[in-house]
């Protein structure tokens, strides 16, 4: 992704006074036959492809809403907003902590001791296939 | 400034002193629960056909129903009381009573590696006639 | 000067639920807060890979047994917009109604809450009686005093007959009467004049660069609502945003005092808005799978709830996220115990209502 297009697109939602709503990710995952989707097919085939995160920056001023989307791969550098909103810190540690989203230059950095979980990182493409591959093997209903 | 010596709060406390209390002497005194309210579920197997509807649809698997052995379990402390297979049971064979889930005071594991809460009701196939036991 | 590292949590007598901050103190003065959250992390968003997404609304009410009512609507209000099902009116109103009770509920819960923090224990135990007709209330019309599972996606599950409605209103209104009362003591009691005035001031301009939401904001005197935006039969009511100029704890106190009357305010306008009679429809039959995603807003008692749904045709979502108006408030706490004393800490995490049980889900 082009950071500084992004970062001034952020800066302009800033200058007009929006407010900073979301910072959401979510893991996307190829369609496979373990979670109940038609299995693409040079998926079983191919080296196995970086995963995709999709990223949205929801911002909202009184009734309007809108969001700035992203898609990036696992590993690339995303740059923090923290500079125009200085709230954003609590949601970029979270996606850096339960996503592994890589974001650079975070306001303030708790260093990963935000959340405390079972499984580092439970939301990264390996957390969640495995995850679906053990409930479609055991086939047990929590 | 707030007047120091303004306590609005006396009055109010002078006052409960000397009245009823508003809290209910419980256990003595146990207020019925209200029509509607959500407490355990009840089956009655003599209805059943062991569609297996309310197992399906259960959110927390709380449900066991076997048509094959005309049996049907339900794990009450598991039941979250969300009253779905009441709704979808076709023939009224669940019903949301009021009354609270009966306490287990045991925690040991039954037989089938049925838990505490769990209550399990046989129904004899139409031809026999020994008794089963439950 | 010397610091000294004080954990605050996260078990605290003020606390409702553990959150912990590591305060960073030079003799009495707090410098600097680290929080840690995650003490009662669930994985509740994690959830939607195991379970479908008509089960996932009773998931989502257990987010929190305080704002229980609206996770429940916001989830199935998310769904109704993706699968464009037109909710019943009578069952829309139902849930307006259901909501403005909840608030009500939630804000005497935190004036009892806020009322222990500084040790008045006494006004503490008259909010809570106050707020246990409310919850009879819910178990009347719900079943459940505090999860109650009315929400489905396409409506509700139970009505509420004519006669039940003005029984309740009648209820709301004696209970606001008595809760001037208590009101009084809270607009006029020294001590807590002493404790709140003056203590962890928000100005409108830190408000804003903090992106606080809900009383926070309004008692800083921005007038932001989402109920304004009209969305679920709320531009069929006439409400002004309850709003506050000092922003310190005291005017957050004051602004969360005057929405229970605006709520109660609220019931009796729709009460008199909703259509009348008994049998009407409360429940659209839902079928196929949900496609598609949705940004949905609610203003819940804390503020701006945001509800983000993700769902790709499977029976299970592809991803849930709330984004509950705690989170977005913490900065703002964070802001504000630096620079106050050690002993006005428990008042100011909890002016900004605190839920750390929707905040990590």
């Amino acid at each position: 992704m082009d950071g500084t297009a992004f970062l001034a697109r952020v800066g302009a939602y800033h200058e007009a006074g929006w407010r900073l709503a979301l910072i959401n990710v979510t893991t996307v995952l190829p369609p496979t036959a373990a979670h109940g989707r038609a299995p693409v097919a040079e998926a079983t085939t191919a080296v196995e492809a970086p995963g995709v995160f999709e990223i949205a920056w929801a911002f909202a001023n009184g009734g309007e809403f809108e969001t700035i989307r992203e898609q990036i791969l696992a590993g690339e550098a995303v740059p923090s907003i923290s500079e125009f909103f200085g709230a954003a810190f609590l949601y970029e540690n979270e996606i850096r902590e339960l996503f592994g989203v890589n974001v650079t230059g975070i306001g303030v950095d708790l260093k990963g001791q935000l959340y405390k979980t079972a499984t580092k990182v439970p939301f990264s493409h390996s957390a969640i296939k495995a995850r679906l591959e053990a409930a479609a093997a055991g086939a047990v209903k929590p | 400034m707030a007047n120091p010596l303004n306590l609005p709060m006396v009055r109010r406390s002078l006052r409960n002193l000397v009245s009823r209390p508003v809290t209910r002497r419980y256990p003595t005194e146990i207020r019925p629960r209200f029509a509607g309210a959500r407490g355990t579920i009840e089956f009655d197997v003599d209805t059943c056909v062991f569609c297996m509807l309310c197992a399906r649809r259960c959110p927390a698997a709380a449900i066991t129903v076997s048509r094959e052995d005309r049996y049907f379990a339900i794990e009450q402390l598991t039941c979250i009381g969300c009253g779905v297979c009441v709704e979808v049971c076709n023939k009224g064979s669940l019903t949301m009573s009021v009354n609270s889930r009966a306490g287990h005071t045991r925690a040991e594991v039954g037989p089938q590696g049925q838990r505490p809460g769990h209550e399990e009701w046989r129904k004899p196939a139409p031809a026999a006639e020994a008794l089963v036991g439950s | 000067m010397k610091r000294t590292v004080i954990p605050f949590g996260p078990q605290h007598p003020v606390l409702p639920e553990p959150l912990v901050l590591d305060l960073v103190l030079e003799d009495e003065k707090v410098v600097d807060a680290i929080p840690t959250i995650g003490y009662i992390h669930r994985g509740l968003e994690m959830m939607v890979e195991r379970v479908e997404y008509t089960e996932m609304g009773f998931v989502v009410e257990r987010i929190c047994g305080i704002c229980s009512f609206m996770h429940g609507m916001g989830y199935c209000v998310s769904l109704e917009s993706i699968m464009n099902v037109e909710v019943p009116e009578r069952a829309g109103w139902l849930r307006l109604i259901w909501a403005e009770i909840s608030r009500i509920q939630s804000h005497l819960l935190w004036l009892g809450l806020g009322a222990d923090a500084f040790g008045f224990e006494n006004l503490f135990m008259h909010c809570w009686r106050m707020r246990e007709q409310i919850l009879d209330v819910f178990e009347k019309t719900t079943g459940g005093r505090i999860i109650h599972s009315v929400n489905r996606i396409g409506g509700v599950k139970r009505d509420i007959s004519d006669s039940e409605l003005a029984a309740i209103l009648a209820e709301l209104q004696e209970l606001g009467a008595a809760f001037k009362e208590t009101a009084r003591v809270f607009r006029t009691d020294p001590s807590i004049a002493h404790r709140l005035g003056g203590v962890g001031v928000l100005s409108m301009q830190d408000a804003r660069a903090v992106d606080a939401v809900g009383p926070m904001a309004r008692a800083s005197g921005i007038a932001t609502d989402i109920r304004l935006i009209g969305a679920n039969y709320y531009d069929r009511i006439e409400l002004q945003p309850v709003t506050e100029t000092d922003g310190d704890c005291l005017a957050r106190v004051l602004v969360r005092m005057r929405e229970i009357d605006q709520s109660i305010d609220i019931v009796r306008q729709a009460i008199g808005k909703m259509p009348k009679g008994e049998g009407q429809a409360i429940e659209t039959k839902v079928r196929g799978l949900p496609s598609g995603e949705v940004f949905t807003r609610l203003e819940q008692p804390r503020g701006e709830v945001l509800y983000y749904v993700k769902a790709n045709g499977t029976k299970n979502l592809e991803r849930f996220r709330a984004r509950t108006p705690t989170f977005a408030n913490i900065p703002a706490m964070i802001k504000l115990v630096k620079g106050c004393d050690l002993a006005d800490v428990p008042n100011i995490i909890l002016t900004i209502d605190p839920c750390i049980s929707c905040t990590e889900r």
